[in-house]
């Protein structure tokens, strides 16, 4: 190395230069090191176990013995002859249908009337955001199974009027809508989030807009909706994603059944008892697959169809 | 005398202001009416777990004809293992879970927002999808995993994910804020020769608080809340949660002592609620920033 070349290399590049162990050491060990609980997370508590639990699913196993290889049985078996799979799907899919619209249109209708200036808005705010703070917690479930029995609250005050209500948790053509209702209870969360969006939307937009005269209703359909997709696609990705998780209410309200007749039998629900009910851990695996498929299917379909009705700006 | 109509052509949509009034009782009518629609429940609770047991279910006020605090007594030993058991298992089990969380997704988070290294968009882009992965497809495995530990019926299984950053929403939420903090900051300390661990301890950290509460706030009460997880790992009475406990109280009671479930029901709900009282505006900004769930 002559004088010359040392002379003229800048000192930063020159440690730039410098290769091997010594620049992993200086450039990527930081890095890593930090993310070192992570990795061991990842690898150990993700990644890993997705692995083991795709290659359960085409075994048998009920956790004593050694899984046995059972090819394509468990997804047979789901998808030509199991009435309970079905049921948990059915069951899964209508909750998720009508429960995250009901509940973003709750969220989206009182978001824009407080968006309006209102006196009060941080306490309307708060009281609003309670229930979904509490929400996924026993005691409200507990709540719930009360409020809707024969004897519980909702028929208290439909007696009033005279009306006398069945017993909604035990009657399976309602015994799932008590569960929706719970659902839409906790429209805190999304409506926050509404509510962030609305005020990022430039209020000069509006004004102009009504110097043209154009309607509330016109300004809404025209300004507002359109600049509020990417926070209306937000929480419907998030809120359905919740929704096909949902477990606790089903399994406190049913007692872990998911009665009356199936009709709340959650595909989690389903999923905890074949797991834990009957240790058929190989078929749990793969009813686990499916459930992680649907969501997929369901992420990647929102994404590809996102760009006709999601408004980005550039 | 003609101005007001001259106004009126001039300024065509502006809405006259007894209108604008009208709605504005209107909107408040509306939401005064959702509000109590809402709590009523929650008030009615807490009535109920007040009132003799057999006004509980005669009753749909909100006033009981008579206050007593017996149902607390009776919920409190209303099972083999007293409440203060569950009480002292669901604090030690959420204290931790908050303090493995803001350790390791904060150290992550650093990582992620702050330090260059091979491979950190891939990482980071793996990182986020496991925000959107259903827990069941790692639920078999991971239980497998610590069956064989022999932590079964510890709380390790509850802890330990914590302190190994499994929860990717946090690591999310931080790196977030931390994109906000100047650069210059590390850039400064690192010309007076800090490294990575003393910017990460002694700048990020300090100047991070907001989101650090925020992480730990909501790590207690998810934890708090966390039916599942115990469900499957915890069978020792001993070891219940208060969630265990009180879906052991409406299963062994049947309908016999509604009082001391509503009692024990209202006090699991007390910390959650101590923590929106205190910390309200935290969580409803921490939501708003990030977008989220539950």
């Amino acid at each position: 190395m002559s004088i010359q070349n040392v002379a003229s290399a800048p000192p930063s590049a020159e440690v730039e230069k410098v290769s091997g162990w010594r620049r992993i050491w200086q450039q990527d060990a930081p890095g890593y090191l930090f993310l070192l609980p992570w990795f061991i997370g990842f690898f150990g508590l993700t990644l890993g176990p997705m692995i083991y639990s795709f290659y359960l699913s085409f075994n048998h196993f009920d956790l004593l013995t050694a899984p046995r290889w059972a090819g394509l049985d468990n997804y047979m078996r789901m998808f030509t002859n199991d009435p309970k799979f079905s049921a948990s799907m059915r069951v899964t899919l209508f909750f998720v249908v009508f429960s995250v619209p009901l509940k973003l249109a709750f969220a989206l209708g009182v978001a824009l009337l407080l968006n309006r200036g209102m006196k009060g808005l941080t306490i309307y705010r708060s009281l609003f955001y309670l229930p979904s703070l509490l929400g996924a917690s026993v005691a409200i479930a507990i709540l719930w199974r009360q409020i809707f029995a024969g004897d519980g609250l909702v028929n208290k005050f439909l007696s009033i009027f005279g009306i006398v209500g069945p017993s909604w948790i035990s009657n399976p053509n309602y015994s799932l809508w008590t569960l929706i209702v719970l659902s839409i209870w906790q429209f805190g969360s999304p409506m926050i989030i509404f509510l962030a969006g609305l005020r990022q939307i430039p209020q000069d937009m509006y004004e102009a807009a009504s110097l043209d005269g154009a309607s509330k209703w016109r300004q809404f359909w025209k300004i507002t909706l359109p600049l509020l997709t990417p926070v209306v696609f937000f929480n419907a990705i998030i809120q359905t994603i919740e929704a096909f998780k949902s477990f606790t209410p089903a399994f406190i309200i049913s007692g872990g059944t998911g009665n009356p007749i199936n009709s709340t039998l959650f595909y989690t629900l389903y999923l905890y008892q074949e797991a834990f009910g009957f240790f058929r851990m190989g078929y749990a695996s793969a009813l686990a697959w499916v459930l992680l498929a649907l969501v997929a299917l369901f992420t990647a379909f929102s994404f590809l169809t996102s760009k006709y009705w999601v408004h980005y700006d550039d | 005398m003609t101005d007001a109509p001259m106004k009126l052509t001039v300024v065509g949509v502006e809405t006259p202001k007894w209108r604008k009034q009208l709605t504005s009782v209107v909107s408040h009518a509306l939401l005064i009416g959702a509000s109590i629609l809402m709590l009523y429940p929650l008030l009615w609770m807490l009535a109920a777990s007040f009132r003799p047991e057999n006004e509980i279910f005669t009753s749909a006020s909100l006033i009981p004809s008579s206050w007593s605090i017996d149902a607390y007594f009776r919920g409190w030993n209303g099972l083999r293992t007293s409440f203060s058991v569950f009480f002292t298992n669901s604090f030690i089990i959420s204290i931790l879970s908050v303090i493995g969380n803001v350790f390791a997704c904060s150290l992550a988070a650093f990582a992620f927002s702050r330090l260059e290294f091979r491979g950190r968009k891939i990482w980071f882009a793996l990182m986020l999808m496991t925000l959107m992965l259903p827990y069941q497809v790692t639920l078999i495995p991971q239980y497998v995993l610590f069956r064989q530990l022999g932590w079964v019926d510890t709380f390790l299984p509850l802890v330990v994910p914590k302190f190994l950053a499994a929860d990717a929403f946090f690591i999310f939420l931080m790196v977030q804020f931390f994109r906000g903090i100047p650069k210059e900051l590390d850039e400064a300390a690192m010309m007076d020769g800090a490294g990575p661990w003393r910017i990460y301890w002694k700048i990020m950290l300090p100047l991070s608080t907001p989101v650090l509460a925020t992480a730990a706030i909501f790590t207690f009460i998810w934890t708090w809340d966390d039916f599942f997880g115990p469900l499957i790992y915890l069978n020792k009475m001993s070891d219940y949660t208060v969630m265990l406990g009180l879906r052991t109280f409406t299963d062994s009671t049947g309908t016999s002592d509604y009082g001391g479930l509503f009692a024990m029901s209202v006090l699991s709900l007390v910390p959650i609620f101590l923590f929106f009282l205190i910390f309200q505006r935290l969580l409803i900004e921490g939501i708003a920033t990030t977008g989220m769930k539950r």
